[in-house]
């Protein structure tokens, strides 16, 4: 890769960055203020490993002057795969000042998903957390051919002293690292001065819910007037607690636990293990908290199954007071303010209900607490809001560093995601279709010219979502402009909308509804195995198996009351008359859903082909499916079942 | 509802295991603390010095017996005469001269030596065999004391606890009497709390389990067991002393019979084995009950609201005590500690049934 084949400044919008403003500058000026102050926590074996800035900035170094003896050259693109590990956002920063590109993956994705990206980018040396991954990238390259001259790994176990040579541990490249710093003394303020703001700290990759994900270079420069601009609208604070849960390859991820981190002095902290993230999070107590509106969800049904089952004074209790909260909440998003007996009332729910389950879920010390990535239920940002998690909504995608529009603390409405932050200009094209410029829009794809033209207009990033603006310039975002359909009745509608609206029911995991140039709308049901497997237990309903659980004829009942619920509210020509329970969830390694847990309708349609025959043809009750599914190590197997095809009642009225 | 864990995290290995990991129990206790350290200057002399006062020395015993009988498992119904050696010792040895501090840990050692030569008998038998052996020594101690006039002054004496002062502090001041037996009170409660994490308090617990696979993994079960037999009974002496200076002032042989280790016995049983909360919870199960009770009754009879015959209303409080004491270990039978752990954990996953995955 030379330089020059790297997006550059477009010739419309040169950016007025200062070279020597980029986050190793900004990671130096943070060790020689606050030397002892905590950077990184990492969960390790039931406590919590602390780095300071200084010891952040020693490691970081280290790793770079390490990577450099060890043959990593700038402009290279290195892949950094794995759960998050402070050694591999050490990594990522320390390729930073060898002017080299990290680029994350997901810690999932398939070896044929690293490879498909590996020859795109054409990568030749990797910083993997363990045995796991690199296994992977041996499997890659036993179909592939051989790719990697380096792969440094973190977690050593299974791999120390049995890997042929360009296997190298991290500690030993920091080892070899500060002997290269002990021996020449000029070197430690090179690797600072080396980078530019306007190099390529990161190479993230477009969520990809239409086709392969894109590549998105996103500079130094780019990262902090994102952060920067969102810092000024009271978005961050300085000193704030985080937790990096989210994968490191999504840009939300990047943007906090490094950006937003080095600009502004996070702690970030790291939990042990994916599976202990929410008994980590309740350890830690963040003071900042970013979610996906699925976890959100997941949260909301956690409770909700919790109380459930909990004990008859407790649910009472707890019944009104959420529903107390949940209607003041609506009332006061409404512009009524609340009367100082509702008050009063509500301080005492705080103390019975609300604070107990904040801090149970780890939200007690929660003052910024923020959902992006697609539109949350309403039901459930009211159910948070009342709980006292002062949540807000934010706008973004990867290509704008995932900061463009936020609500602020004092201005919430359901349907907004907010006031474009100071310094980002956003105006709606007459398609309807949201543009964006900005510093903190990205200069184009990377080695894609064609799709960097589509997607960059005069420095308008077309971000193919439909939208507009309300009286008081708040935006709202009404969904993917290509997700806009008609019924064959040419109706209206929004899938995700609806979609939404269904899955704030606690059984339902995913559903995919149905009805583009269709004579009524459809739905694909994936039930919640958690949620519906304690509601069986309860109503004496014995399965063995997801599959064998969501075919359940009293499951069906269960899942056809929830549409009809949503029904309701519909308009009656975009109520969904069928449905199918899936006898799988939609799973990222099938490639039904990305790996932030989007829908990919097309693969959906494609995969799904005979069962949406089957839903619009009422002569037909059941159907015999074989889905296919991906095993994480790529293998595939099949599952076969007999899917009952429902027929939701009419709603009233009808 | 109370309870507030999120934001408790450990960087070292050594904080997870510190006594009181959540804030909320760390200033329960801080209050429970302070409350008792102020007690003379809110509870009127009465209460102070005749509940108070015994229930800390009592609970204190507890905690001493409890180390024998919930940590390490071995049964002693001859407890009480532990504590008559310890209270003689101390008072013989302070009446030819020796300053208290002395006294006091001298009369600890004599109760261990004798409780030793007893327990060694544990080495052999177990169960209700060690049951006959203890109660053996009940009733062998009592008789030695009533029986040798220079030990008791006389079959029916009564011996006085003479002038004392610890630390420049006389006995005869209340303040004295209630702060000394305070902090022995704490520092048993301190003792206990810290034996139970040792590898001297696990080596315990593995002998209560099943003493020969204990001995498998390498735990002495002889050692161990007179080490059990010998710190507690130590205490227990010590304990005892505590009685006769701070709360009896003069000690009879009557007060430490064999109904008296079935009272510790009870209040061991009744808290729960092995708990120091449970120590404080029985004793004052076992001592102030009766006494609540009776009051309880006498006042509503005096207030015409109860009207039996003199002679029932003298065993009311007994029958209603034996009711409680059944009721309570038929509910619980792992002792009030428990209860008050359900109730701990009520709370502590409020508002859930159960903690949360």
């Amino acid at each position: 890769m030379r330089p020059d084949d790297l997006p550059q400044a477009l010739p419309w919008r040169p950016h007025d960055w200062h070279k020597g403003d980029h986050l190793l500058a900004l990671l130096a000026a943070n060790a020689s203020s606050h030397p002892a102050e905590i950077a990184m926590r990492e969960r390790d074996r039931g406590i919590w490993r602390e780095y300071t800035w200084q010891d952040y900035h020693d490691t970081v170094l280290a790793f770079a002057a390490g990577l450099e003896a060890l043959g990593v050259r700038p402009f290279e693109v290195v892949q950094i795969i794995g759960d998050n590990r402070p050694a591999l956002y050490f990594a990522m920063v320390a390729l930073g000042a060898l002017r080299a590109i990290a680029s994350p993956a997901y810690p999932d994705a398939t070896p044929d998903e690293i490879a498909l990206l590996a020859e795109r980018e054409d990568v030749r040396c990797a910083v993997v957390e363990d045995q796991e991954q690199v296994d992977k990238l041996l499997q890659l390259e036993k179909e592939h051919g051989e790719r990697y001259r380096l792969i440094v790994y973190d977690d050593p176990r299974g791999l120390a002293g049995k890997m042929p040579e360009r296997f190298v541990a991290f500690t030993d490249v920091v080892a070899r690292g500060r002997e290269r710093l002990a021996a020449d003394p000029l070197l430690r303020q090179a690797l600072l001065e080396r980078p530019s703001a306007h190099d390529v700290a990161v190479l993230l990759h477009s969520s990809g819910t239409t086709g392969t994900p894109k590549g998105v270079p996103l500079k130094h420069g780019h990262v902090l007037s994102a952060v920067r601009n969102a810092a000024q609208a009271g978005y961050f604070q300085n000193g704030d607690v985080h937790v990096a849960y989210l994968p490191m390859a999504w840009v939300g991820d990047y943007i906090f636990s490094i950006g937003a981190a080095f600009a502004l002095r996070f702690a970030v902290n790291i939990p042990e293990r994916q599976e202990t993230v929410i008994r980590d999070l309740r350890e830690i107590a963040p003071t900042v908290f970013f979610s996906s509106p699925r976890a959100w969800a997941g949260m909301i049904t956690r409770i909700q199954v919790g109380m459930d089952e909990s004990t008859p004074l407790k649910r009472r209790l707890y019944e009104h007071f959420m529903a107390f909260a949940i209607d003041l909440e609506r009332r006061r998003l409404a512009g009524s303010p609340p009367s100082l007996g509702a008050r009063l009332w509500r301080t005492l729910g705080e103390w019975m209900i609300y604070g107990p389950i904040k801090d149970q879920l780890g939200l007690a010390r929660v003052r910024r607490a923020y959902t992006a990535g697609e539109a949350i239920g309403e039901d459930d940002f009211l159910f948070l809001r009342a709980l006292g998690v002062p949540l807000r909504q934010f706008y973004g995608q990867t290509e704008n560093c995932a900061l463009c529009a936020a609500q602020s603390a004092d201005d919430v409405k359901l349907h907004t995601v907010g006031r474009p932050f100071p310094g980002v200009e956003v105006k709606i094209a007459d398609s309807g279709e949201i543009l964006v410029r900005g510093d903190n829009v990205f200069d184009g794809y990377y080695d894609n010219p064609k799709a960097s033209e589509e997607a960059l207009e005069d420095g308008w990033l077309h971000t193919g979502d439909a939208g507009y603006f309300e009286e008081d310039g708040s935006l709202v975002v009404l969904g993917r402009l290509s997700e806009v359909a008609y019924t064959a009745a040419g109706e209206r509608y929004v899938a995700t909308y609806i979609e939404n609206r269904i899955k704030f029911s606690q059984y339902v995991k995913d559903v995919c509804v149905v009805g583009e140039n269709r004579p009524f709308l459809t739905a694909i049901v994936c039930i919640d195995l958690e949620a519906v497997g304690h509601w069986a237990e309860e109503h004496g309903v014995p399965y063995t198996s997801y599959a064998d659980l969501s075919q359940k004829p009293e499951v069906y009942d269960l899942v056809a009351r929830v549409i009809a619920h949503v029904n309701n509210v519909l308009p009656s020509g975009l109520r969904i008359r069928r449905f199918v329970n899936l006898h799988k969830p939609f799973d990222p390694d099938d490639g039904e859903v990305t790996r932030t847990r989007k829908l990919r309708r097309k693969v959906i349609y494609d995969r799904y082909a005979p069962i949406l025959e089957a839903l619009y043809d009422p002569a037909r009750r059941e159907i015999d499916f074989q889905a296919t599914i991906t095993y994480e190590t790529g293998e595939t197997g099949v599952i076969a079942r007999r899917l009952r095809l429902y027929d939701v009642a009419p709603a009233q009225g009808e | 509802m109370f309870y507030r864990l999120s934001g408790v995290h450990h960087t070292r290995y050594e904080d997870t295991r510190r006594l009181w990991p959540i804030p909320t129990d760390r200033r329960l206790v801080a209050v429970l603390f302070l409350l008792a350290l102020s007690a003379p200057l809110w509870l009127s002399e009465l209460y102070l010095q005749n509940y108070l006062l015994p229930w800390l020395i009592w609970s204190a015993a507890t905690l001493s017996l409890t180390l024998l009988m919930g940590v390490a498992g071995q049964l002693h119904f001859g407890y009480a005469a532990v504590m008559a050696i310890g209270a003689y010792s101390a008072i013989h040895l302070v009446r030819l001269g020796v300053p208290f501090e002395l006294a006091f840990i001298g009369a600890g050692l004599v109760a261990a030596v004798i409780g030793c030569l007893f327990g060694a008998a544990a080495l052999r038998v177990k169960g209700l065999y060690l049951v006959m052996a203890t109660l053996a020594m009940q009733y062998l101690v009592d008789w030695v004391i009533v029986n040798v006039p220079a030990i008791s002054g006389g079959a029916h004496a009564t011996l006085q606890a003479p002038e004392a002062r610890v630390l420049f502090f006389s006995f005869a001041d209340g303040f004295t009497r209630y702060y000394f037996a305070f902090f022995w009170a704490v520092f048993m409660t301190v003792f206990l709390l810290n034996t139970k994490r040792t590898s001297f308090g696990r080596a315990l617990v593995a002998i209560r389990d099943k003493d020969y696979a204990a001995s498998v993994i390498g735990v002495s079960p002889f050692k161990y067991k007179l080490l059990a037999f010998f710190t507690s009974s130590f205490f227990g002496g010590m304990s005892g002393a505590v009685l006769a200076f701070c709360f009896y002032r003069a000690v009879t042989p009557e007060q430490f019979g064999f109904n008296v280790s079935t009272q510790l016995v009870a209040m061991v049983l009744v808290g729960g084995l092995g708990s120091v909360i449970g120590a404080y919870l029985g004793a004052a199960f076992v001592l102030l009950t009766p006494m609540i009770l009776s009051n309880g009754i006498a006042a509503l009879s005096d207030a015409g609201w109860l009207s039996v015959s003199a002679n029932l209303l003298a065993h009311l409080p007994l029958m209603i005590y034996g009711a409680l004491i059944i009721g309570f270990l038929l509910a619980e039978p792992l002792g009030l500690a428990k209860i008050y752990d359900n109730m701990r954990n009520y709370f502590l996953v409020w508002p859930f049934k159960h903690s949360r995955r």
